[in-house]
């Protein structure tokens, strides 16, 4: 998903190292967002599965299980699914950047390798968001969601789900050199933390085997916590905890992984 | 070249697809992978989410063989992605073409390959639905992979349609998600025609005609019923004219 078209308004910016280290960080961000919506595509057919899983899986699907308010539960939870399938796509572009070439020009810019990680990891988790908010605003209408606090607090654990999961999806992105496995890890890491978690279905009704591991992912997390804001109008702090420190150990291993291939790795 | 020599290399192209399916085991490990993740985590889970008394007795076993159809899916859009990236990637059209074999010999040869290679994804897949379902040591298996090998037929021949039309991989992978979307959802794979009358009545025709459907009910009657033609009979058709529209578009778009 890499594109050469963004070289032109990267490059136009030519006081990018005078900008300090918060214009550095947000020129890369900013490269990243504008990435996402040059490729229609994976907006279009990621938008047209959350419509159906929500329209036509959730309505027809809450007719039959045991649990009263199961809509709502899964509307909560496939935002939360989305919003980390979203934010892997940072993966996807690190490791075509790499095949292609266009890293060494990105290396070439005026910004420090550390306004460089940081803006990657940054750009990844605001785009995630920006793709997300229509979608979790048609649930705060379905669901009649209204309180700004509690929307401001679930917005929160969405953007610290955002944020880790990039960090997550670079650091497999820097670790794995086989484009076949590469895809496969992915896919298969965005699969496994997405369905061992609380995001569409409830704990108590997993086999045993996955709900002891179900509470530790961090879709986990960020789904408990958003329900717990949203219908509860409460401030889950154990889930809020968690997900911090999901961010500070992926951004961080992301960042580490990242800057040591940067400075000698296979993509130096 | 005469028709019975012509016809001796129809083995050999699909071996040669076979090949490049396990050029990478990793990848049909992780097909089977996603498949125990569908069945052991979320169809479990469904499982318990949905009681007998919504009519369907164990909802588990009702959505089991729809893990492996969706593997089945897959792997036969696989088939798509390769003839895609053979044209567009690798520049091999020339040399496909250039094989001792005829175009239409090709093309039935590639969607013979398509869905050989989805029976392989999928043949674990089928032997644990085939336990569940109580058939595994029963003649009924093969009729089992004789679904699994029906449904992945026209879906090959669809991917191998989308793969000629499709300008850019991401045109086709969208598609490819259109389709699996349709597939997975407007299908009987996790509730009853009926519930769509009940619910959503304009959706009927949609889950009527889907394919999956076809395969997902031949499927379960497999555990019921003691003459399985009919439901099979049903796949037969729309399979085969898939199969020929793939073709079709194969040699359209492997023209020179």
């Amino acid at each position: 998903m890499s594109s050469s078209g963004i070289r032109a308004s990267v490059s136009s910016e030519p006081s990018l190292a005078e900008t300090g280290l918060v214009g550095g960080v947000f020129q890369i961000a900013l490269r990243d967002i504008a990435t996402l919506f040059r490729t229609p595509w994976i907006i279009i057919s990621r938008s047209l599965a959350f419509v159906i899983q929500l329209f036509v899986f959730a309505t027809l699907i809450s007719k039959l299980v045991v649990l009263p308010s199961f809509f709502q539960y899964y509307a909560i939870g496939s935002v939360v699914g989305t919003i980390a399938s979203i934010s892997f796509i940072i993966g996807y572009d690190i490791f075509e950047e790499a095949e292609e070439g266009v890293l060494d020009y990105l290396l070439t810019l005026p910004v420090t390798r550390r306004q460089f990680i940081i803006g990657r990891a940054l750009g990844g988790a605001v785009r995630a968001m920006i793709y997300i908010i229509p979608m979790f605003a048609i649930v705060a209408v379905l669901e009649r969601f209204a309180n700004p606090l509690t929307l401001a607090a679930a917005i929160l654990d969405l953007f610290l789900l955002a944020f880790g999961i990039t960090g997550l999806s670079i650091t497999v992105a820097v670790s794995v050199r086989s484009a076949n496995r590469f895809d496969v890890v992915l896919a298969l890491l965005e699969l496994a933390v997405s369905r061992a978690s609380t995001a569409l279905y409830p704990i108590a009704f997993m086999p045993s085997y996955v709900a002891a591991i179900a509470p530790f992912s961090p879709v986990s997390l960020a789904a408990d916590s958003a329900r717990a804001a949203l219908t509860s109008v409460s401030l889950d702090i154990t889930g809020l905890a968690g997900l911090i420190a999901f961010v500070v150990v992926f951004l961080g291993l992301g960042a580490a992984f990242y800057f040591r291939k940067l400075e000698g790795g296979v993509y130096a | 070249m005469s028709r019975t020599s012509s016809l001796r290399l129809v083995p050999l192209i699909v071996e040669r697809d076979i090949r490049i399916l396990f050029s990478d085991t990793f990848l049909v490990g992780i097909m089977f992978t996603n498949f125990a993740i569908d069945l052991f985590v979320t169809a479990v889970t469904f499982g318990n989410l949905i009681p007998p008394t919504t009519g369907i007795p164990s909802y588990f076993l009702y959505i089991a063989p729809g893990s492996n159809f969706i593997t089945a899916a897959v792997a036969a859009f696989q088939s798509g992605r390769d003839v895609w990236r053979e044209k567009y990637i690798k520049d091999l059209t020339s040399y496909l073409l250039s094989l001792p074999a005829p175009r239409p010999v090709l093309a039935a040869s590639r969607i013979a390959g398509g869905v050989a290679r989805s029976l392989i994804a999928t043949f674990p897949g089928t032997l644990v639905i085939s336990y569940l379902y109580g058939v595994l040591f029963d003649p009924r298996v093969f009729a089992a992979y004789l679904i699994v090998g029906l449904f992945s037929l026209g879906i090959v021949g669809l991917s191998i349609t989308i793969a000629a039309f499709a300008s850019s991989i991401e045109v086709f992978v969208t598609i490819r998600s259109g389709v699996q979307l349709y597939l997975s959802f407007l299908s009987t794979l996790f509730y009853t025609v009926e519930t769509f009358r009940l619910q959503a009545p304009a959706l009927v025709p949609f889950v009527s005609s889907n394919p999956m459907t076809w395969a997902v009910e031949a499927f379960r009657e497999l555990r019921v019923a003691h003459d399985i033609l009919p439901p099979i009979a049903v796949l037969v058709a729309p399979s085969l004219a898939f199969a020929a529209l793939g073709m079709a578009s194969y040699l359209w778009y492997s023209r020179l």
